[in-house]
């Protein structure tokens, strides 16, 4: 038994069996990279896609709704592979004969934890395996700071989001089964997800599913397609602020408990009193409302920067966070320094806070 | 001639420009009949060639489409070459035949 996904080509819906449908996505995903640069890359895809669904319409009748993977086989061969416009005349050959440029990425399919020892295993055409028992020799040895290099490699190589990516991480050739293969091996450990218990990535796994299907059902936006990739060198800088981002996250959350704490405990933070007799619960919220606003823009970066690693994409920019945090930062230090009564209330706030708590 | 069709791929690879504007040039085509002309010739084609070329083509301004529907489904593309791509027809038919007499000449 098999799934069925439905799919809209130009406003009309046509239903494949799952199978099939990898692969029309891998053909369309190989013709996008076979493009590259080609100006009019969205229009020739969208073409290929109305030619598609022609052909698909040739093998439906009144008595037979889904597509099957034979047939879309059959079709994807009457297409033949898609040549990128322009030939490389000077020499370069044609990149479906090469092996493309082999890189580091991150293979989550494969993974253990997160895909850097089957990542570096694919680079050097090692089996991952002995990687991993490098890797966990060299951690007993250099007790515990290899562990540490893994996690560094886990923020700063990209995962191998594309199938173009996964191959580049094999240096094989781009083909076709092998991008299906993989489909199913992901899709297969989906299915027996509690398995591994790596719930998170299943979470994350799925709702990049979703993505994609919605994707597919606004009919095939090629600037939706699963494929937006960033440079790969922009990737590896956003691992890094991804790290950065996330322990300065984790060391603001971790200050910010320990001030709450000592706010609590002991009426003070770090040998600072709130002036004044000032209520307790004021403290509190003045630090919460600190936390928040320092919390929030940090939160914006990390996530975008998670996201522009792995190549997904994320719906607010990086900007966002840091203008946010900027904007909070400069206008108070303005404030501060050019309007006098703003100084002035700024000294006074114990006063006022004394006065609310007379009024009350 | 399955031989010949191995060896000289590159040669009908270089050649598949002049004759898809030789079939663009008879009348107003869309890609299928474009396929169907081809198919039976030594240039046969297939959509994953034939639609980057097109739209090569169409950048170069040697061809031109234009939307007309179709009874059976969806509106089609039409194409037609543009008084540029006639030019370009008629130099590549002289320089073929320049090349042709040329090579002929050659083995005398």
């Amino acid at each position: 038994m098999e799934r069925v996904v439905t799919i809209n080509l130009n406003g009309n819906p046509y239903q494949l069996d799952e199978s099939a449908y990898d692969a029309l996505r891998a053909y369309l995903a190989r013709a996008e990279a076979a493009l590259g640069a080609d100006p009019d890359k969205a229009e020739i895809i969208r073409d290929l896609e109305q030619a598609v669904a022609d052909k698909c319409a040739g093998y439906l009748s009144a008595h037979k709704s889904v597509v099957a993977a034979a047939e879309m086989n059959a079709i994807l061969g009457e297409m033949g592979p898609v040549e990128g416009a322009e030939p490389h005349d000077d020499g370069e050959p044609a990149q479906s004969n090469e092996p493309p440029h082999k890189r580091l990425y991150r293979l989550a399919g494969d993974s253990k934890i997160a895909g850097v020892c089957s990542g570096i295993g694919a680079y050097f055409d090692l089996d991952a395996n002995l990687i991993r028992f490098l890797f966990i020799i060299a951690a007993l040895f250099t007790s515990g700071f290899f562990i540490l290099v893994y996690i560094a490699m886990m923020f700063l190589i990209p995962s191998a989001q594309t199938s173009a990516e996964w191959a580049a991480a094999h240096g094989a050739p781009f083909n076709a089964q092998e991008v299906i293969d993989r489909a199913k091996r992901e899709y297969a450990r989906f299915t027996d997800g509690s398995a591994r218990g790596w719930r998170r990535e299943q979470r994350a796994w799925r709702r990049s599913m979703r993505e994609q299907a919605q994707s597919w059902r606004h009919g095939w936006e090629p600037a939706a397609a699963p494929a937006s990739p960033v440079g790969y060198v922009a990737r590896v800088f956003a691992g890094l602020f991804a790290f950065v981002f996330s322990i300065v996250t984790a060391a603001l959350l971790i200050a910010f408990l320990i001030a709450l704490f000592s706010l609590l405990n002991t009426g003070a933070v770090l040998g600072w009193t709130p002036p004044g007799d000032s209520p307790n619960w004021l403290a509190i919220a003045v630090l919460c409302i600190a936390y928040a606003a320092l919390a929030s823009p940090l939160g914006y970066l990390r996530r975008s920067s998670y996201a522009a690693a792995s190549g997904r994409r994320f719906h607010h920019g990086g900007a966002d966070g840091l203008v946010t945090l900027l904007a909070v930062l400069a206008g108070g230090a303005l404030a501060y320094q050019l309007l006098p009564d703003f100084r002035e209330w700024a000294r006074d706030i114990p006063d006022l806070w004394r006065t609310i708590r007379l009024e009350f | 001639m399955p031989q010949a069709d191995e060896q000289f791929a590159g040669l009908r690879k270089g050649l598949l420009e002049f004759a898809l504007l030789t079939v663009i040039s008879v009348e107003r085509v869309y890609v299928a009949d474009i396929l169907a002309l081809l198919a039976e010739t030594p240039f046969a084609t297939q959509e994953g060639t034939l639609y980057p070329l097109l739209s090569k083509l169409r950048r170069e301004e040697l061809v031109d489409y234009e939307w007309v529907e179709s009874e059976a489904g969806p509106p089609r593309k039409y194409y037609s070459l543009t008084d540029k791509g006639r030019g370009r027809l008629g130099d590549l038919g002289a320089y073929w035949r320049h090349l042709t007499t040329t090579l002929e000449n050659l083995g005398r």
